[in-house]
């Protein structure tokens, strides 16, 4: 029986769609929050809100989906983006490169959060 | 691989004369500065978990006019992506109750609904939460 090579676009697909959702709903207004709004107030009180926020579960999860969604959902429109304007490299050095670093940062977000 | 697929040869700039393919791309090219905010976020999460000197210095350069400018541009791709997604979502969302199919447009306003009650509970938790 002949082997098909599974295609990796229904995962890519679905944490592009997420994270379409997550840039969509929560970015603008995060945007707002890290240039306008922290910046003004008292760094030390911001600190420790913040650290209290990043060391509870729900602070937590939703920083994880936050950045990781984004990273997902942008890697996946550059690396399409890229065949559009057919900037072609070999397909599986493209797809590390791209996928690959998402879920590095990705696991680098997640050990952070471990430990703060 | 013995099939030799004929490729039509198509510039790289087959977009640039089309008004619907410019858009197109700006719409892909949104998510260059949304990367980088993305990695600006990590970035902080990072010196969060380095103390507070080093989460200072990051507060410092958020509020930098550098970063402003950047700011604007990140906040003004993730608009224009949230506009074309609220666009697309009717599409991919097709609610049926019966033979009642819910209309594109409602599930549009329902969307950008949602975005305003978000965006609130964002900031106005950063307000409350985060200032005192």
């Amino acid at each position: 029986m002949k082997q098909y090579q599974r295609s990796h676009e229904p995962i890519a697909w679905s944490l592009f769609g997420a994270g379409g959702m997550v840039v969509a709903f929560i970015i603008p207004a995060l945007v707002l929050v890290t240039g306008l709004i922290l910046p003004g107030l008292e760094s030390s009180e911001v600190f420790a809100n913040l650290l209290v926020f990043a060391q509870g579960w729900i602070g937590k999860l939703f920083l994880f989906a936050t950045i990781s969604l984004t990273l997902y959902h942008t890697v996946h429109r550059i690396y399409h983006g890229l065949h559009d304007l057919h900037i072609e490299g070999n397909d599986t050095i493209m797809l590390v490169l791209f996928y690959g670093s998402a879920t590095l940062l990705s696991i680098v977000c997640f050990s952070w959060l471990m430990v703060i | 691989m013995n099939r030799k697929p004929y490729i039509q040869k198509q510039s790289a700039t087959w977009w640039v004369k089309n008004p619907f393919y410019r858009f197109y791309m700006l719409r892909e090219a949104t998510s260059v500065p949304v990367l980088l905010y993305g990695l600006f976020l990590l970035w902080g999460l990072y010196c969060l978990s380095q103390g507070e000197a080093a989460f200072t210095l990051w507060l410092e350069k958020a509020g930098s006019p550098v970063s402003s400018f950047f700011h604007v541009i990140v906040l003004a791709s993730a608009l224009l992506h949230a506009y074309t997604w609220f666009q697309l979502t009717p599409k991919i969302m097709v609610l049926r109750f019966g033979k009642f199919r819910i209309p594109d447009l409602w599930v549009m306003i329902a969307h950008y609904l949602a975005f305003v009650l978000v965006s609130a509970i964002i900031i106005g938790l950063t307000l409350s939460q985060l200032a005192g």
